[in-house]
């Protein structure tokens, strides 16, 4: 463990020694700013309104952080591919992988090691993010209890994302490519429902299950169901599995 | 400390490694000499634990690579072809990383520093300690990687052409290093270089195509190749049959001529062995009336033992007896 946990240290490093680290976590405060400034603005604009007595009251909760979080959920889409993509791919390239390979450390070190240190990055993301709710609290009431939610949801959902690219990562030694197929695969996900509106009812429940972001609407409403959880926890499992028979195929080609 | 037993290397229909098999005693330094392509990486990412061997064996530092690669690769330093790197880390946050990864567990973090400080010294790059690692030069990311390798104070130390891409000071240099490390490790080196096979190594195997084809000293593969002595003689022909004359002198097996020129033409005289013959060959060709111009012992150097070797291989696959086989045979059994 102490390994692994080395081995995120140097990565979370890595990200914040190259302009990647900041470039990733700047460009998704602002998107996120401009979400939350948007939805902030009609949020006080309706409940102006309301005030004066047009629709009923308005709570925060519903009207602004809960589309919030849905709408982070597209960034994170777009952001997370590019975070992964170098995980394995930049080490197979420059040659850095023969000293993780030849270290006295496990295949599972190096990859929980390098899901920990992705996971850093997109955590410190979402703190960030924690800025505009604060401002929240300052001038309104809104329930902490699911914005909790939302948040482990967030930090899940990106979890497959990363466990995702972590894998699709380590079958290429070109980042572009492993992050454009991260991106793609992800979108794969993302979308998979849709096709289950023409589709038989069991169909269009396996498909709707497999959607990444469907799991995620229970948690943006402030639900935390253990289905959901074990989804996400399982998906995480099954992507870092698929990275060490990777690695380890990768062994045996040389 | 290290012994290799029958390992093959097959990647797909190529053939990398084949059969090869040798040992290094404790404390010894082996070169590993071999044409591009020979094989030389391939083995070593074996012995390392890089990669898997199709067949065969390795025990490094008493532990099987295969079967406990942890405790082999615990006590095993290594250098790849290209140093590894990470750009964006300075020298010392990149060896305290190694350290980190290499070095038993309990160590504390201040003796990690400590050992962090001292293999920067040891390898003279301490000047550079707080510089990014992208931004050295190649003799200096050559010995961060050699730093790195030497980390944790292995007993075993792998090195894949330690001097490429070293300028001639920084060659003395590591060499000298290489040759400190005798004694405290097991070093084994892959080169192209033949001289520094001849100043570090105590003992070479070379290999071409993939398998053994020498063990030896590099003294006595001088010796065993150089078979018979030969001499280079040039002559002025004028008014004589200088390849008759040669070929009379007592002693002289083989004549060949080695150029010809107008009026005097060089010739390669093979001699029997531990026979000196030049008094007689001087004597021979100004009683003949000839002129002597040049006379000059021909000697085979570790770079013609080298061609001889691994171009023997590829014309004549089949035939054994050249010293050639004989010194791998001698050598796969010491």
């Amino acid at each position: 463990m102490r390994n692994a946990l080395a081995i995120a240290g140097k990565e979370l490093r890595g990200y914040f020694a190259s302009p990647i680290g900041w470039v990733i976590c700047g460009l998704f405060s602002l998107i996120f700013g401009w979400f939350f400034y948007t939805y902030l603005e009609y949020f006080v604009r309706n409940s102006m309104q309301s005030d004066m007595g047009q629709g009923g009251p308005m709570n925060i909760n519903l009207s602004l952080i809960r589309p919030l979080f849905s709408n982070a959920t597209v960034i994170i889409l777009f952001v997370l591919p590019s975070i992964t993509m170098r995980t394995y791919s930049e080490e197979k390239r420059s040659g850095t992988i023969e000293l993780l390979l030849t270290s006295p450390v496990t295949d599972w070190e190096i990859i929980i090691g390098k899901f920990l240190g992705a996971m850093g990055l997109y955590c410190s993301m979402l703190a960030a993010t924690m800025v505009y709710m604060a401002i929240l609290f300052a001038y309104g009431q809104p329930e902490w209890k699911p914005l909790v939610a939302g948040y482990l949801g967030l930090v899940l959902m990106g979890g497959c994302f990363i466990s995702m690219g972590l894998f699709i990562s380590s079958l290429t030694k070109n980042q572009i490519i492993a992050g454009i197929a991260t991106f793609i695969a992800g979108l794969m996900f993302w979308v998979i429902n849709w096709l289950g509106d023409n589709a038989s009812p069991t169909t269009a429940a396996i498909l709707s299950y497999l959607s990444i972001t469907e799991h995620f609407d229970d948690f943006a409403k402030g639900v935390v169901d253990t289905k959901h959880l074990i989804f996400y926890l399982s998906f995480i499992a099954f992507g870092l599995f698929l990275t060490s028979k990777s690695v380890d195929t990768e062994r045996w080609k040389g | 400390m290290i012994e290799v037993q029958h390992l093959t290397k097959r990647y797909g229909p190529v053939t990398a490694v084949d059969d090869i098999s040798f040992r290094v005693e404790q404390g010894e330094i082996l070169g590993f000499l071999g044409p591009n392509g020979a094989g030389k990486t391939t083995t070593m990412r074996i012995l390392t634990g890089y990669m898997p061997a199709t067949d065969g064996k390795a025990i490094v530092a008493g532990f099987d690579v295969f079967a406990k690669p942890i405790d082999a690769k615990a006590r095993t330093g290594y250098l790849p072809e290209t140093p590894p790197l990470y750009p964006d880390m300075t020298v010392r946050e990149y060896l305290t990383f190694v350290a980190k990864l290499k070095m038993p567990k309990k160590t504390t973090a201040a003796d990690r520093r400590a050992r962090v400080e001292a293999i920067m010294k040891k390898t003279f790059v301490d000047d550079m300690a707080a510089r990014h690692c992208g931004k050295l030069s190649k003799g200096y990311r050559q010995r961060v990687g050699l730093a790195q390798a030497l980390i944790h104070d292995p007993e075993v130390l792998i090195l894949d052409e330690p001097t490429a891409g070293l300028d001639p000071k920084q060659i003395i240099e590591t060499r000298d290093l290489v040759r400190s490390l005798k004694g405290d490790h097991t070093v084994v080196l892959s080169t192209h270089i033949l001289p520094e096979v001849a100043q570090t190594c105590e003992r070479v195997v070379i290999i071409n195509k993939g398998r053994v084809v020498a063990v030896d000293t590099p003294e006595n593969l001088t010796r065993q190749l150089r078979g018979s002595s030969s001499l280079y003689v040039q002559v002025d022909v004028t008014g004589g049959d200088a390849h008759a004359t040669l070929r009379s002198v007592p002693g002289v097996t083989k004549v060949d001529v080695a150029d010809r020129h107008e009026g005097f033409v060089g010739y390669e005289l093979h001699a029997e062995q531990q026979r000196d013959v030049r008094r007689d060959v001087a004597r021979a060709i100004v009683d003949r009336g000839m002129g002597l111009l040049e006379m000059r012992p021909m000697r085979m150097s570790l770079e013609d033992i080298f061609l001889q070797l691994t171009t023997n291989e590829q014309s004549a696959p089949g035939e054994a007896p050249t010293p050639a086989g004989q010194a791998a045979e001698g050598g796969s059994h010491a």
